[in-house]
């Protein structure tokens, strides 16, 4: 140290100081948004309505799972993530290696995980315990669960889907079963369902339409709840979850302006009309 | 008449009806056909989606590092000179939930090296409370419990480790067994490892009779003893602004002796022993890493080590003397300084400092050699050049072209620990070489002389 060049370091480092604010201080006017597959209909809708009020800032919205928007946020491939559960400790790490921040979590909706049936099904109620016997396999036919006598047929997400992890670690607590179909998409999930008397699926609360919902009991003693406006701001409903936005660092620019704009009462009420739930 | 007209029609509709009947039949056989081949098609479908599951569990990542490097210490010849720093594939394999099987090798011009070999075992039994799902044990050939040892070099700010990790933790790996300890409610991870802990033969003099001295069977264990290794870490997050992770390791180490003299650092004094006694190895570290989202990431890390590591001596040499243990008291650490600019550009500083012998001073490098009784006459025993500390600043700059691609430049500015002079102002240390014209050049390490290293690197990651 005694011997380097002081002054040169100096201006070295002043030069790099001046670098990094002027790229801090870049504005960013296009927007790309990526990930849970649950939410593209609510973050589409969201992009509309903002460009339409704000035509000078582009919003890009695509799917692929929240696997995919995270790892698309660490590579640099998109400015916001949607999420349906939380990252992962080994994602954030890969953040920090990368990007040295630990990334920003924004909670931007509630959604309760829906059990879809088909209308002509007997049952109308499960427990947790009994939704982790039948998508782990343990349980295999309806009588068991006080159906008709009929093989359970599983449909359910890829393993790139928030859904698919968050259900995997809240509710089966074990490896799927071999059997269950996975499908790309939560409509997916539904219209396979709705073709199919002896099938049982789950997704989020916004693609519930013109199917029948299974409420969900927390243990064989607990009432049984659907998810609703009311079930899930109460928590009652037993499979309630955050949707998230993920960021590298803390927003700024238009992208601030464009997050402020979602979680305000307008961004928030799109949330209720898409079908899930505002957080404030 | 009218009679005949009717039983026409009749006819007519008869054979109508048996036509589409025989239609409807038709297409009845061609719905069931169908409804066959769809079946078909349906069931090797599931075959095909239940083998590229399968496939799916494996997974290949890897990167090559091909770099030009300028070094500004004459005493290398060739002084520049491109190279493959780094060629790594690995291939991890998840059986099922919670068994994860790796193979990492190193697949370079020099041949071919397995890296890492292990599998990793999930608790799968613990699904509630505090420890659910929080233990996971690995088995086979690992990094050792160190951030700087566990963190990739595909993804490190500056293109080597610092001083003291290459020092204790040679080739970084080692052979044994992990348990780790992480809870899914706290950020608390604890790591503790049963290993060789021969280093790959990297802990031998080299053999003064021109044996070669790493004869140790890097797949077995040199001894009985085996080496425990632990290690915790926890993270703080500070709201918005960042996280602050701090931690600590402790290693506790032996090595089978094959001599019966082990000398200290000091040069002046020998302990003795006999042949088969542990010589320990034992040092403890305090590491943290702070991240800030102050205008894009910031991050400072830093780490201080400090114990005693030993080198074996050899057992009877050609002249019928003993080569003694070597045991070193040292201190080591490093801070660095990583701040991202935009989405691409990335600045990193690190110091480093690694001091092999905290028992000597510069000055007495050459000066102090063992005396005592028991001297052996081996070169071994005289303070010599692997005695003296090092400081190194290293700037780099990484620009990253895409997902795969960084683009690295790093400046390494080496400064050696001055050594003594004698009476005629030369110092007690030189090393002497010839310069590429065939003229005589010599290093004087009373005074810092340019050693510095440019690198430039260009890494291809998947």
């Amino acid at each position: 140290m005694r011997t380097l060049k002081f002054k040169k370091i100096a201006a070295f480092l002043t030069i790099i100081g001046i670098g990094i604010i002027s790229f801090a201080f870049i504005n960013q006017e296009r927007i790309t948004v990526k990930g849970s597959d649950t939410m593209v209909i609510l973050a589409q809708k969201w992009a509309e309505a903002y460009m339409k009020k704000n035509p000078a800032v582009s919003v890009q919205v695509t799917g692929g799972g929240s696997g995919t928007g995270i790892s698309a946020l660490i590579n640099g491939a998109t400015d916001i993530c949607n999420a349906s559960r939380k990252m992962k400790q080994t994602e954030i790490e890969k953040l920090k290696a990368r990007y040295n921040t630990l990334g920003v979590e924004i909670p931007c909706a509630k959604d309760g995980i829906t059990i879809y049936l088909h209308p002509t099904n007997k049952i109308k109620e499960l427990s947790l315990k009994q939704l982790s016997d039948i998508f782990a396999g343990r349980i295999k036919n309806w009588k068991e669960v006080g159906g008709a006598n009929a093989e359970i047929r599983l449909y359910g997400r890829e393993n790139s889907s928030g859904t698919y992890v968050f259900f995997k670690d809240n509710v089966v607590k074990a490896d799927y079963a071999a059997n269950c179909q996975t499908l790309p998409g939560t409509a997916a999930v539904v219209n396979a369902v709705k073709k199919d008397v002896n099938g049982i699926g789950y997704g989020g609360a916004a693609y519930s339409v013109g199917i029948e919902i299974c409420k969900v009991k927390k243990d064989a003693n607990s009432p049984a709840y659907e998810p609703t406006a009311e079930t899930v701001k109460k928590n009652q409903y037993p499979i309630t979850r955050y949707l998230y936005m993920y960021l590298r660092n803390r927003p700024t620019g238009a992208m601030k302006t464009y997050i402020d704009w979602i979680l305000s009462p307008e961004g928030q009420k799109m949330v209720t009309e898409v079908g899930y739930f505002p957080v404030r | 008449m009218k009679k005949f007209i009717f039983l026409i029609a009749m006819l007519g509709c008869i054979q109508m009806n048996a036509k589409a009947q025989s239609v409807e039949d038709s297409l009845k056989e061609q719905i069931s056909e169908m409804k066959d081949r769809i079946n078909g098609m349906d069931e090797r479908l599931m075959t095909s989606e239940s083998d590229v599951s399968k496939l799916t569990k494996i997974k290949f990542s890897g990167y090559i590092q091909a770099q030009f490097d300028n070094f500004e210490n004459k005493a290398i010849q060739p002084n520049n000179y491109f190279s493959l720093r780094r060629t790594r594939l690995k291939a991890a394999y998840e059986a099922t939930d919670g068994i994860k099987f790796v193979l990492q090798s190193e697949m370079g011009p020099a041949g071919f090296a397995l890296k890492d070999a292990y599998v990793v075992l999930n608790d799968h039994w613990i699904k509630s409370g505090f420890f659910a799902k929080a233990f996971s044990l690995t088995a086979g050939k690992f990094n050792r419990l160190n951030y700087e040892v566990e963190y990739s070099s595909s993804q490190r700010e500056v293109p080597e480790r610092s001083g003291v990790i290459r020092a204790i933790y040679p080739d970084e790996r080692a052979i044994g067994l992990k348990l780790e300890i992480n809870p899914e409610s706290l950020p608390l991870k604890l790591q503790l490892a049963l290993l060789n802990g021969n280093d790959g033969g990297f802990n031998q003099f080299s053999d003064t009779t021109g044996k070669s001295a790493k004869t140790i069977i890097e797949n077995k264990d040199y001894d009985n003893f085996k080496d425990l290794m632990a290690r915790a870490t926890y993270s703080f997050k500070l709201g918005s602004f960042g996280g602050l992770d701090i931690g600590a390791h402790a290693y506790y180490g032996s090595l089978k002796s094959n001599t019966n003299a082990t000398l200290r650092s000091d040069y002046a004094t020998i302990d003795s022993s006999k042949t088969g006694d542990a010589v320990k190895r034992n040092w403890i570290g305090a590491e943290f890493q702070f991240f800030a989202d102050v205008l894009g990431g910031l991050s400072i890390k830093g780490e201080y080590i400090t114990g005693k590591n030993a080198i074996l001596g050899g057992s009877k040499f050609a002249n019928g003397n003993l080569l003694p243990n070597f045991q070193n008291n040292f201190a080591g650490y490093y801070v660095y300084f990583i701040k991202n600019i935009g989405k691409k550009n990335q600045f990193a500083f690190r110091y480093d400092y690694y001091d092999p012998n905290t028992d000597i001073k510069g000055a007495d490098i050459k000066v102090l050699n063992y005396t005592g009784a028991n001297s052996m006459k081996i070169g071994k025993l005289n303070s010599s050049k692997a005695d003296l500390a090092y400081t190194t600043f290293t700037f780099a700059w990484h620009f990253y072209f895409d997902n795969n691609i960084r683009i690295t430049m790093a400046y390494a500015i080496v400064q050696n620990e001055k050594v003594g002079t004698n009476a005629a102002g030369v110092g007690n240390l030189t090393e002497s070489y010839t310069n590429p014209d065939g003229t005589p050049g010599v290093n004087d390490y009373s005074s810092i002389f340019k050693q510095n290293q440019l690198t430039l690197r260009l890494q291809a990651k998947f």
